[in-house]
């Protein structure tokens, strides 16, 4: 019988493939891969199914009215407001350390930083630098990411101090700890219990702000009455203090556990965005807030407005209404 | 390396602010369709008897996505993760009728020599698209459609042997733009 060509060899091949996957021939080594292929090639996809798949759900998708988020672009309930000296540096220094991505920058006519934006993770952070009537207020974020010892060490060698060495935690995961130099805590993390591909926790985003109160019990109970929060998970010591404690408030989990030794209060500033900062704004006073500014329309597309809480953390309460259609 | 590493989280961070775009306006889901497209059916088909219900499974999974889009978190799992999810659990509810082998689906979900071997058989349903377009024609003719080399020559108007060329060069194409790892 005369020796088939390579083709012919492959098709007698694609054709058992086809037909009978069972017995499909023995093939010259050099045609192994092809006839994997092959094989593969028998799951192609059909080109009209996904353009008829694609057109079905593009028609779904335009009939489901865009949703009109009270929030800016990329911002969820809670983002932390972080005031220091030298907010430029801290910018740097959360790029090197942490792979921040700069998204906005408002200088003032003195160089120094009125407002920015980076992104962490999924999660934004927002600072300015500090000035007479917004002293430096250095706060305390939980970060979790996918490594978190070589993200303690390059914070270290952007120029952090550490405050412990990763350890690995009896609650699942491995933890660190820096100071950056904006004064800011960090508790560099990076979740274990749930195998690698989820390194953040159930509920939590990259970037969590973490408040060591005194009086985590009223607190929460204020946060309740204030803005609707939802109590997620409470550890308790057996003395009854908080040692940890997750707060749901819109989208967003703040966390805190009661102040001890170095883990002291540091009031902290939070944007949260809210589907009515008016109504909100009213509810936290009734709740027992102090109002820092009243309701207004901000020029950068806000309705905005601020309230102290009995523990001294300023939340800067706000609407995004520019996108909001009127009426 | 680390410009690597930078690299996968500029993709990573693109991923996410696609995903969110889509969260707030759904129109843009048609952007996430296309990139997730031909894994979800590559991952669907490992598993299912027959075109038909790949493409009923398929379709079920991007429905679901696109409704249950808003309720996606971004937690360092990527969305194509989320699919391969919804699509075993959807496999898995068929399970009585459309089951290939008695392999739960839904570890296909978080083995990783599956999901290689799923993302391979992705790249190749892609790089279908990019053959010439007589090696393309012969490529879903023979596979897709199942026709007989006979029957191609005739309607293509030339012989059996440059038909059977035609595929050998195709798939050789093929495997040399999967850069060798079906080798």
């Amino acid at each position: 019988m005369p020796k088939l060509s390579l083709a012919a060899q492959l098709d007698q091949a694609i054709q058992a493939l086809l037909t009978r996957p069972d017995s499909v021939p023995p093939v010259e080594s050099s045609l192994a891969p092809l006839v994997r292929i092959a094989a593969d090639l028998r799951d192609l996809p059909r080109e009209e199914f996904k353009a008829r798949l694609k057109s079905e759900l593009e028609r779904k998708a335009s009939m489901a009215t865009p949703a009109v988020t009270p929030f800016r672009e990329g911002f969820h309930s809670l983002t932390p407001y972080l005031i220091v000296e030298g907010a430029a540096k801290l910018i740097d220094f959360l790029k090197q350390a942490f792979g921040a991505e700069e998204k906005l920058r408002v200088p003032k006519p003195d160089g120094s930083i009125m407002h920015a934006e980076v992104r962490v993770g999924g999660s934004v952070i927002e600072l300015a630098d500090a000035n007479t009537q917004y002293p430096p207020r250095p706060t305390n974020l939980h970060l979790y990411v996918p490594d978190a010892d070589a993200v303690y060490h390059r914070a270290i060698a952007a120029g952090a101090i550490s405050t412990h060495e990763p350890v690995d935690q009896p609650y699942g995961d491995r933890e660190a700890g820096i100071r950056d130099p904006g004064g800011n805590n960090w508790y560099i993390a990076t979740h274990k219990a749930a195998g690698p591909a989820q390194f953040i926790p159930e509920g939590l985003r990259a970037v969590t702000i973490y408040l060591h109160p005194k009086g985590a019990v009223q607190l929460i109970d204020f946060l309740k009455r204030a803005f609707n929060a939802e109590e997620a998970a409470r550890y308790e010591s057996p003395e009854g203090a908080i040692m940890h404690a997750r707060v749901r408030i819109g989208d967003s989990i703040l966390e805190m556990g009661e102040a001890h030794g170095l883990y002291q209060p540091r009031p902290t500033s939070i944007h949260f965005y809210v589907p009515d900062a008016d109504a909100a704004y009213r509810q936290a006073l009734a709740a027992g807030a102090t109002s820092l500014t009243e309701p207004n329309d901000a020029p950068y597309g806000d309705r905005a407005a601020a309230v102290q809480d009995p523990q001294g953390n300023s939340w800067f309460l706000a609407t995004y209404i520019k996108d909001v259609p009127h009426p | 390396m680390a410009r690597g590493q930078q690299r996968s989280e500029a993709h990573e961070d693109s991923g996410r602010l696609l995903i969110e775009a889509a969260q707030r306006d759904p129109r843009r889901f048609a952007e996430l369709y296309e990139q997730n497209f031909d894994r979800v059916y590559a991952f669907i088909a490992r598993r299912v008897r027959n075109r038909e219900e790949a493409e009923d499974l398929t379709s079920e999974v991007f429905h679901q996505a696109l409704a249950n889009l808003p309720r996606f978190e971004w937690r360092g799992v990527p969305f194509v993760a989320w699919l391969y999810r919804m699509a075993a659990n959807a496999i898995v509810d068929r399970w009585h009728t459309t089951s290939k082998e008695q392999v739960d689906p839904r570890r296909d979900a978080e083995d990783k020599a599956a999901l290689a071997q799923v993302e391979q058989r992705a790249s190749l349903f892609q790089l279908v698209e990019s053959l010439p377009p007589d090696q393309r024609r012969v490529i879903i003719q023979r596979f897709v459609d199942e026709r007989s080399i006979r029957e191609i020559a005739t309607e293509l108007g030339r012989s059996e042997g440059a038909i059977k060329q035609l595929q050998f060069r195709a798939i050789e194409n093929l495997r040399a733009r999967l850069g060798g790892a079906h080798a």
